[in-house]
């Protein structure tokens, strides 16, 4: 599998998705291995296209939200619907490799060489500001740039369990946004919700070292 | 602070008399003293002596009642008959010696020995701690271990002095059985499991492999020194020296976390040295045996060291697997002890000393076994028992933690001063160089491999803490007092004890400056709020659901697995209201809510009046939010701060793995007391206003009813002192009794019962 989908990626493409994520030529044919074997229907073939995919098709080749769904554990997620739904763009309802990679590009580890360099240029994908940002946006599902107490109500049911009050969710609730709320809007705002974080260290937290 | 001083001077020297006493004697089975009249193994199968009295009893050797004659009395001890005192030389049988008339009072010492000099040890040595607390400047600059072990040498020396023997020694029975599992399982159960199992991976790594380098590494080198002609070693063998390497290579837990505790450096720093200090138990056990074992031998095959490595993946499994199993069975019991809760703390230590024994028993790491134990069954017997079980271990293994390591130092102290000692200077000037270089060089080559597969890169000046601060202690000590009586035996001893007593002193002693110095990431002082925990939680999901989406098996993927078993299996089983699992973000949030209320009560009656608002608003700046108010306005606004900034105030508190202060109490005190005098200053000015306070009160229960805030509305009640009509009762009430909490009554919130019942609050 390695080896084939070496070949189905071109040097040029490579070198895009490599500059735009950061991330290196073995990591990015292995996460193409794994990206052609989530594409898969339910005979274990591949939908509409062959899997001997030629390179100027790698752009075409689509994964859509069922083929999320069928990874088990994602199933169990409490947060898997959320985060299905952060790979696809706004509206759409497929992905390619290329939006696959950036998204997981997030989650790269930040390297020291990697501080100092480019400052003027755009910020790259794995900053710690655009990590927390990726986050906010799974809380914040009518991007109004606000977690509002019933977002916030949601993903606390989420993640709580189905044995607790909704009373006593709901203090919770509150207390979180207390908390966290400076301007007293009684919603978290990306700045509140970034202080609320500052302790944390979000650039191991948030990262996951990618095989070689 | 001088009463003090004088204080602890003559309990030195009255301990020391009695002391003499206990100490010299010896079941008879054994040799009598020849150059060091110790208890403790001396590599034979006899049993350590220790504190024995039956076995003193049935001697016979001269210990008899009263009226022993007059002439063996003298300082206690009986110098004039070398080989034939006896241990009933106590000043007061001397006095009615040879009385055969009764007293009208008379004195039975030797009924109460053995339990009133552990007495009086323990109560030295807490008296010493009392008494360098008194200089306030003292503890921040020497840490307390040097301390103790300096009180320790004066009493040894004291005791030299008078007896003209080597003082006692640590028998290393009474320390591996009953000194060390205290400290142990105080730091087990408070271990932070987090960052713990995040950092597993490097903590073992330095645990095996580093222990591992360490000794290969000392005993090599050491004996690469016995080979020099000059300083006259050449009999020490190959052998021997990795066997002393094996014992000097041991980082102390006990001397980390006195040490550490005090310093404060970030989480991770701590658990990484702390923990490496914890698991490295396993392999120096494994070790020690295995030497002591080839020792025995007549000759070595390769077959014999790899079956040494295989019997350290069974001791370092084992021990776990023993943990694993009290602390389930622990866990088990506790469910069905909702009838005899004044039991229940009992049954945390019983089940882990009983996993520490039985590790023991089977040669397997008990230290390993009793942290398993107290980290597997910490999560549902916390879930199980009454919040005042909960406080009672609390204290309780801190208080016992602490005495352990009080003595620990002491006997240390003790223990240096006396006749055991061979004085290689070469030898032992190299051991210490030895041990620094080899820990340094260990920790830079095993840090490179982890900063290569590990997203959590440890840092050059963490680097330097962990190397500097592998300080050893009395584990050393007690194993080199294990080793059986070869002709070099004492040279070991004398190196044991410099390495000893340089690293706690020097590099314990210099270690604060430096952390200070190098500008090492302190630790968090602050505890974790709700929010934190939430979106904690909700990233270890998002990282674990990535990590499924993009195929890699990291550490989301095995704690998801974890969770996962443990929610379907684990809970239903080990958990006493299974029907009611609780999330651990609802758990601190009640915790949170809890000690509030706690707060509440004990700061007293918490105001109606709007004439403390301004001061309490500038007492807490961070937390209050407002909410808006549409009704009117000032009034309203006010107590709506006032509960906002009482409710929600957030608690500071040094982390619950610090053995010297316990959790949430820094401060707070002060913050209470404050409060409480400004409350009572602002009653006095609103006595004469209580009818306004009642339109008031009605108001502000009204507005909050109708917004339907029921969780603040509870508080409303208790601030409003239960309902309206209870106001009057203001001008005496002053304190507990008017805080009536009537909380909605949540499924599996029992604690409000107990609260209740005990502050006895109703109106």
């Amino acid at each position: 599998m390695g080896s084939r989908a070496s070949t189905l990626l071109r040097d040029e493409e490579l070198e895009e998705i490599k500059k735009e994520t950061g991330f290196s030529h073995s990591q990015i044919t292995r996460l193409y291995s794994r990206f052609t074997s989530l594409d898969k229907g339910e005979n274990g073939t591949l939908r509409k296209i062959d899997n001997h995919l030629p390179w100027w098709q790698m752009f075409t080749c689509w994964i859509s939200r069922e083929d999320f769904q069928r990874i088990p554990e994602l199933a169990i997620n409490p947060l898997g619907d959320r985060i299905i739904n952060a790979f696809f763009p706004e509206g759409e309802d497929q992905v390619n490799f290329r939006g696959f990679m950036r998204t997981l590009a997030h989650f790269r580890p930040i390297e020291d060489n990697e501080k100092s360099k480019d400052v003027n240029g755009p910020e790259p994908l794995n900053s710690r500001s655009n990590k927390l940002h990726f986050a906010f946006r799974l809380y914040d599902l009518d991007k109004d740039d606000k977690i509002s107490r019933d977002e916030l109500l949601q993903v606390l049911r989420m993640m709580v369990g189905v044995n607790i009050s909704d009373e006593q969710l709901g203090s919770i609730a509150d207390r979180t946004i207390q908390e966290a709320d400076q301007d007293g809007d009684s919603a978290i705002s990306f700045t509140e919700f970034v202080k609320v974080l500052e302790k944390v260290d979000v650039e191991q937290k948030m990262s996951i070292r990618f095989l070689h | 602070m001088g009463v003090g001083l004088a204080l602890i001077c003559t309990l030195l020297l009255a301990a020391s008399q009695v002391g003499s006493d206990a100490v010299h004697w010896r079941p008879p089975g054994t040799h009598d003293q020849g150059s060091g009249s110790f208890w403790g193994l001396q590599g034979d199968p006899d049993p350590g002596s220790g504190w024995r009295p039956r076995e003193v009893q049935t001697g016979g050797s001269g210990w008899g009642p009263l009226g022993k004659p007059g002439s063996d009395w003298g300082l206690p001890g009986g110098l004039d008959h070398g080989s034939n005192w006896d241990p009933s030389g106590s000043p007061a049988d001397a006095k009615g010696s040879g009385a055969t008339h009764p007293l009208f009072f008379s004195l039975d010492y030797h009924h109460v020995q053995v339990p009133f000099e552990i007495t009086l040890w323990i109560m030295l040595a807490s008296l010493a701690k009392i008494g360098f607390h008194l200089y306030s400047k003292l503890p921040s600059v020497v840490p307390e271990s040097c301390l103790l072990i300096f009180v320790g040498l004066v009493m040894g020396g004291i005791i030299y002095g008078l007896n003209d023997k080597s003082p006692p020694v640590m028998d290393s029975d009474i320390f591996f059985l009953y000194l060390l599992p205290p400290i142990v399982l105080d730091a087990g159960y408070f271990m932070p499991s987090r960052p713990f199992f995040e950092n597993i991976g490097t903590i073992l790594l330095y645990a095996v492999v580093g222990t591992l380098w360490n000794v290969l590494g000392i005993g090599f080198s050491l004996y690469g020194i016995c080979q020099v002609e000059y300083f006259s070693l050449q009999d020490v063998s190959l052998l021997h020296n990795l066997w002393f390497g094996t014992l000097i290579a041991a980082v102390d837990p006990v001397a980390v976390l006195s040490v550490f505790a005090e310093m404060h450096v970030n989480e991770k720093l701590h658990i990484l040295v702390f923990g490496e200090s914890l698991l490295n138990d396993a392999v120096i056990v494994v070790l020690y045996k295995l030497f002591q074992s080839f020792s025995e031998m007549p000759s070595i095959t390769t077959l014999d060291i790899l079956a040494g490595m295989g019997k350290f993946f069974v001791v370092g499994i084992g021990g776990v697997f023993i943990g694993l199993l009290f602390g389930m069975v622990a866990a088990f019991t506790t469910r069905f002890t909702k009838a005899t809760r004044v039991i229940e703390p009992l049954f945390v230590f019983l089940y882990s000393y009983l996993s520490y024994l039985s590790a023991e028993m089977f040669h397997l790491s008990g230290i390993v076994a009793i942290i398993a134990c107290a980290m597997s069954m910490k999560r549902y017997v916390e879930a199980n028992i009454s919040q005042k079980s909960r406080t009672t271990i609390k204290y309780f293994m801190k208080m016992w933690s602490s005495v352990s390591d009080t003595l620990i130092f002491i006997f240390l102290g003790v223990s240096t001063i006396g006749e055991n000692h061979e004085w290689n200077w070469p030898y032992i000037c190299f051991t210490i160089i030895f041990c620094l270089v080899w820990r340094a060089l260990g920790v830079l080559v095993l840090t490179f491999f982890v900063n290569k597969c590990h997203v959590n890169t440890v840092t050059r000046k963490d680097q330097f803490i962990i190397a500097y601060g592998g300080l050893r202690g009395a584990i050393c000590f007690s194993l080199v007092f294990l080793l059986p009586n070869f002709p070099r035996k004492k040279l070991f001893i004398a190196a044991t004890t410099v390495v000893i007593l340089f690293t706690v002193f020097v590099q314990g002693m210099t270690i604060r400056p430096l952390v200070d110095l190098l500008d090492v990431t302190r630790g968090r002082e602050t505890s974790p709020t709700v929010s934190e925990q939430i979106h904690i939680r909700f990233l270890d999901h998002l990282l674990a659901g990535i990590e499924d989406i993009s195929g890699h098996w990291g550490q989301y993927y095995w704690k998801d697995k974890l969770e996962y078993f443990n929610s379907q299996y684990l809970q239903k089983i080990l958990l006493r209201d299974y029907d009611q699992p609780k999330s651990s973000i609802v758990l601190l949030y009640e915790k949170l809510e809890r000690k509030h209320a706690i707060e509440l009560v004990e700061a007293g009656q918490l105001v109606h009046a709007p004439a403390s608002v301004p001061e309490c608003h500038s007492h807490e700046p961070a937390t209050v939010a407002m909410v808006p108010a549409p009704l009117d306005q000032d009034l309203v606004d006010n107590i709506q701060q006032i509960l906002a900034t009482n409710l929600y105030k957030i608690r500071r508190g040094a982390p619950a793995y610090n053995r010297h202060t316990l959790p949430g109490e820094t401060g707070a005190a002060e913050e209470a007391k404050e409060i409480l005098i400004r409350r009572h200053r602002s009653l006095r000015h609103s006595l004469s206003r209580s009818d306004w306070e009642r339109a008031v009160t009605e108001k502000a229960a009204e507005f909050l009813a109708h917004h339907g805030y029921q969780m603040k509305s509870k508080r409303c009640q208790s601030l409003t002192v239960g309902d309206p009509r209870a106001v009057p009762d203001v001008k005496y009430c002053r304190s507990k009794s008017t805080c009536h909490i009537t909380l909605p009554k949540f499924s599996g919130m029992e604690w409000v019962d107990e609260e209740e019942t005990d502050q006895d609050q109703r109106l």
